[in-house]
């Protein structure tokens, strides 16, 4: 996004917070601590903003109330849904979304989750790239430097990956190179991005599909190496890592959202001001500098914009589950 | 000798007053979170998380571990005087303590439960200070083989938990077995056992809620219909006397504290095992290899011992995976790891090096931590024993209260209280008919992690259990498969070999 339109958008949105707050007589805030559903396990991706975000809150007292993380991270996001489902109309709930939220409704159709219907979409805030990684010291994966070498070794072998859960966006993206690459791998699900961290450097499995503050401890400590990132270029966090255009594969980018929801029912006064929470969180110094450092991309969105992008979201999904299946 | 600067640094650092003060107010707090039914360590640090945010990261973290060690202490004042778990990790506590409060040695069971604790947290810290980058690294190569390999062994030592009577046991491992898998499978994520529809089930059954039904419910109708509700205490009275006899009896225990502190610290340092099950192994393996195994159950300063050391000495050895490898330990560490990132530190294989103070700071705080609760502990037992002077028809209904709030707290869900009762009742008829209870809660902890290793373990060699006893590729899994199978066999056959040698004795 250029910075142009950023700056459009922040303006925006800044107006949309400060009608919101003379419209009202009494504008709505929380009265009791807010819950803030994580869908995964401790110490993954969504799990770290989560947390980032409830201490921004605190430290600047952006909110009366405060924030409390919990995580719910059985069942690819399954439990945490159908909490968050059940809560309709509760104006004390948020969830921070993986993409699970866009596959785990289709998967698990048993559950009765609607994705258009269940949640009241409020921002974007970033959006999480992905990286193909390997142990320095992997055993099966010795003397691996390129992506071509991977992919070259991966068609003859069948490597080890480990994942953050059954049909969760690595095991997608596994479909997706399985298809544009002619490889597979043997996938072992692990509780949240930490976890499958520990298991590569471990040894347990060849490689993953983490992000990169996933694997960030690791990556400084010079413990696993990093050979793509699924984007179009390349970035100042991992600045010796080419993207996958550079290298010839355009069709290899994927991204993971880093949005906020609601559960469906709750007043326009209380979305508008969550809405403006998480604003105000997106603008916070500590919070750009953090995620940029960690290889995030800052993505604000908001509204229709949003809706828009989550409908269309859903349906690429879709489309995805169709062809691993 | 390194190692000997940094940490008389660390210990320097957390004697500031400042952080001294913040050391002794955590340890407090976490004495009360510990102690209330349904607020535990988890609680109590994730309320605490904001209030870090404005005071330097070194004493953020002394004050929280302050807070994490004293719920670990806190957690057996209820286990004790109120036979209701305090926290999940002491819920191994009641099985002994409750007893022994019951025949009139309360002040017994909080003298070893405080010095218990006492000695697994300061092991712990020890081993800690000396080893943590080659314990890290086993923590790395203890992977799903290994984990599955452990949980099955503690199963096993539970198998002898019940006495002799096996057949019960295994009923009873086999009842929180078939209910540890009610929620969403762990794999694939499909609902699975949801009775009726009935969506409270989709989360599972939180082990509190069986063990705070079991203990706290089926414990208080036992009581009214031995006693017909006149339950009389025995007079107690702390005097010089009492508190010798109550040091005098730990002499018995040296056992149990060297299994909890050792036990507790390995099964700390694994990635998402956590103090829970390292209390509850402890017990176990502690009754196995006691002489006087049976007496276990029916209050033995060592059945409280083992718990309270290893739970202890587990809350320190999961910090070293939490700053090592950047991985949560135990529920607690994730929310600690949590806040660091918010520090402005990243947790990892450099944080021994790019933050030393931090580190060092923690460890140090940890002795110094140990040192005052176990002193706060022991001057407040008098207060803590004003409990059983109160009228059973004042406590009963109190005992009632308190059930109800920690079976709700865990989930916040009405379906969990109804659950809770239903469990109390069942705890209550299956004690009627003499069946073991505390395999029951142990396998509902365990069950949940043994599932997903062994999943994992069968993804990995394509479903040959073979991957289990292949000693040349993975010898810790192997080797510890073959003493869980020991273990198994020991109890299991040892009433009949003993059958065997009295028939021959009389013949």
């Amino acid at each position: 996004m250029s910075i142009i339109k950023k700056l459009a958008l922040v303006v925006v949105s800044l107006s949309l917070v400060a009608v919101s707050s003379v419209s009202s007589a009494k504008p709505f805030s929380p009265k009791k601590p807010v819950e803030l559903i994580i869908p995964a396990g401790q110490g993954g991706g969504a799990d770290e903003i989560a947390r980032l975000v409830q201490g921004v809150i605190e430290k600047n007292d952006y909110a009366s109330k405060p924030v409390i993380p919990i995580n719910k991270s059985g069942g690819s996001g399954g439990e945490a849904m159908t909490y968050v489902k059940k809560k309709a109309g509760d104006e004390h709930t948020l969830i921070i979304t993986l993409n699970n939220v866009l596959t785990t409704p289709v998967n698990q159709p048993e559950l009765g989750i609607d994705f258009f219907n269940d949640f009241t979409p409020l921002a974007r805030l970033i959006t999480d790239t992905f990286l193909v990684w390997i142990a320095t010291e992997g055993k099966n994966t010795a003397g691996v430097e390129t992506f071509d070498d991977f992919i070259d070794l991966a068609k003859g072998n069948g490597l080890v990956m480990g994942g953050t859960g059954s049909m969760s966006e690595d095991e997608l993206l596994l479909g997706m190179m399985r298809g544009q690459f002619g490889f597979d791998a043997k996938y072992v699900p692990y509780s949240g991005g930490g976890a499958v961290a520990k298991g590569l450097v471990g040894g347990e499995s060849d490689f993953t599909l983490n992000n990169p503050s996933e694997q960030m401890g690791f990556y400084q400590s010079g413990d696993s190496k990093a050979l793509v990132m699924m984007t179009p270029e390349r970035n100042p966090a991992f600045p010796e890592v080419p993207s996958s255009y550079e290298l010839g594969y355009p069709d290899l980018e994927y991204y993971m959202m880093r949005a906020f929801m609601a559960p469906a029912g709750i007043d326009a006064e209380v979305e508008k001001y969550y809405t403006g929470l998480l604003h105000t969180v997106y603008h916070d110094d500590e919070f750009q500098t953090f995620n940029i450092d960690d290889g995030k991309l800052m993505s604000w969105l908001e509204g229709f914009g949003l809706k828009d992008f989550l409908a269309i979201e859903y349906e690429k999904h879709g489309e995805i589950i169709k062809n691993f299946n | 000798m390194e190692t000997v600067g940094f940490l008389l640094d660390g210990i320097f650092t957390s004697l500031q007053w400042f952080n001294l003060a913040l050391l002794i107010f955590g340890c407090l707090i976490g004495l009360f979170v510990g102690a209330m039914p349904g607020l535990g360590s988890v609680n109590g640090v994730a309320i605490l998380i904001p209030i870090t945010f404005i005071i330097p990261p070194t004493a953020a973290i002394i004050f929280l571990a302050a807070v994490y060690y004293g719920a670990m202490y806190g957690g057996a004042i209820s286990s004790v005087m109120l036979g209701i778990p305090g926290a999940s990790t002491a819920v191994a506590t009641v099985f002994d303590g409750r007893p022994l409060a019951v025949k009139g040695e309360a002040m017994t069971a909080l003298t070893a439960a405080a010095v218990g604790s006492f000695v697994g947290g300061t092991v712990s810290v020890i081993l800690f200070t000396l080893f943590a980058p080659p314990l890290a690294e086993v923590a790395l190569r203890f992977n799903a083989p290994e984990t599955f390999a452990l949980m099955v062994m503690a199963f096993a030592t539970f198998v002898g938990l019940g006495g002799d009577d096996v057949p019960k046991t295994i009923f009873s491992i086999l009842i929180g077995l078939a209910l540890s898998t009610i929620g969403l499978d762990l794999i694939t994520g499909k609902p699975r056992l949801i009775f009726f529809n009935i969506p409270g089930f989709l989360h599972g059954i939180n082990f509190l809620v069986l063990a705070i039904g079991i203990y706290g419910i089926g414990e208080m109708l036992w009581t009214l219909e031995e006693t017909k509700g006149k339950v009389q205490m025995s007079k107690l009275s702390v005097n010089m006397k009492e508190v010798g006899r109550a040091f005098g009896a730990l002499k018995k225990t040296i056992m149990a504290m060297n299994i909890g502190s050792f036990l507790g610290f390995f099964v700390g340092i694994l990635p998402a095992a956590g103090a829970t099950p390292a209390s509850l192994m402890s017990y176990g393996i502690t009754k196995q290899l006691s002489k006087n195994s049976k007496e276990f159950g029916e209050g033995v300063p060592a059945g409280v011992v083992a718990p309270e050391c290893a739970n202890n000495s587990a809350s320190t050895g999961s910090m070293l995976p939490m700053l090592t490898l950047g991985i949560p330990g135990s529920p607690t560490t994730a929310i600690l790891l949590g806040g660091m990132i918010l520090w402005g530190l990243t947790p990892g294989p450099l944080l021994f090096t790019q933050e030393p103070e931090f580190v060092w700071g923690l460890i140090g705080s940890l002795y110094i931590a140990n040192f005052f609760t176990l002193v706060l502990n022991i001057a407040l037992i008098p207060a803590f024993l004003m409990v059983l002077r109160i009228p059973f028809a004042i406590l009963a209904p109190v005992i009632f209260v308190l059930c109800v709030t920690g079976g709700y707290a865990p989930t916040q869900s009405l379906h969990d209280v109804w659950l809770m009762l239903l469990f109390g009742f069942a705890g209550y008829i299956l004690r009627k008919l003499d069946y073991p209870v505390a395999p029951a809660v142990l396998s509902i902890v365990l069950g949940p992690l043994a599932e997903k290793a062994l999943r994992q373990s069968l993804i990995l060699s394509d479903g040959s259990m073979g991957i289990f006893f292949d000693v040349s590729e993975k010898p810790i899994a192997a080797v510890i498969m073959y003493i869980a199978i020991v273990l198994l066999i020991m109890p299991a056959f040892g009433p009949l070999y003993r059958r065997l040698f009295k028939k021959k004795q009389t013949a």
